[in-house]
């Protein structure tokens, strides 16, 4: 409420919470080609490297801290 | 320091994906992404003690990784920023052709957004994260992240040149948006 009016607020609100509940509006072609966009990233191969680093983390503790 | 927990690192594992993911759309490059992503594991294992177990642990490290993009930029000079759409103004897009956008056409618009309008949009409208995660994320106001998410709507339909989208029905959204009478 720092920044905004109450007024403004609300009007922020109404416009970003409609349709399904999608802040971007349900319909909107961009909110769709968002989550298409973002969904195709998450669904990318992980590489095996990230696994790998957990393992190597997990095999040096406790931490020495020394780098 | 205790050790961590199998838990926190199956977790961290279960992470990855969505890491990856924030991290492509903030850095606009898989090489550069999967070093943030790796900076923040390590940096998510070496403070693991400082999380809160209970509280929401994908936006504990999407804090992380965001704070290590910035501070990466800072020491590149921010060498990338698009400061006043000198990259929109070569940007050739066709106009979207009845909602048939282009997902490469998308990509392209997306990477045209300043950063902090691109997070905002990206983890409210993708990463499925509600505003005041958001704004505790970003480090600002609530009413910051509502108005970058509008401001990166609005620039992304300029640049896609999508004005009423009208053929999906009435949408308040984009009247409010294009500023008159889209309706």
């Amino acid at each position: 409420m720092k920044e905004m009016t109450k007024k403004q607020m609300a009007d922020a609100a109404s416009r970003h919470w409609n349709g399904d509940g999608n802040p971007l509006g349900a319909n909107s072609e961009i909110a769709r080609k968002l989550k298409q966009y973002y969904d195709e990233l998450v669904s990318d191969h992980v590489p095996d490297r990230f696994a790998q680093l957990l393992s190597q983390l997990e095999q040096t503790e406790p931490a020495q801290k020394k780098d | 320091m205790a050790a961590v927990s199998q838990s926190f690192k199956t977790e961290l594992l279960g992470a990855i994906p969505s890491l990856r993911a924030f991290a492509v759309s903030l850095t606009q490059n898989a090489d550069r992404a999967d070093d943030l992503v790796q900076e923040t594991l390590v940096k998510a294992w070496d403070k693991h003690e400082s999380f809160q177990p209970g509280t929401n642990l994908k936006a504990w490290l999407f804090t992380i990784l965001r704070n290590e993009f910035y501070s990466q930029m800072r020491k590149r000079g921010r060498e990338v920023q698009d400061s006043d759409g000198i990259m929109t103004a070569r940007l050739a897009v066709h106009p979207a052709q009845h909602g048939q956008l282009d997902l490469k056409d998308f990509r392209g618009a997306l990477e045209q957004l300043p950063e902090d309008q691109r997070e905002a949009i990206i983890l409210i409208g993708a990463s499925g994260f509600s505003y005041e995660e958001a704004a505790e994320i970003c480090g600002c106001a609530v009413g910051t992240i509502k108005s970058r998410v509008s401001r990166a709507r609005a620039r992304l339909q300029e640049i896609l040149k999508i004005s009423g989208e009208d053929e999906f029905g009435p949408d308040a959204i984009s009247a409010q948006v294009t500023g008159s009478n889209a309706a």
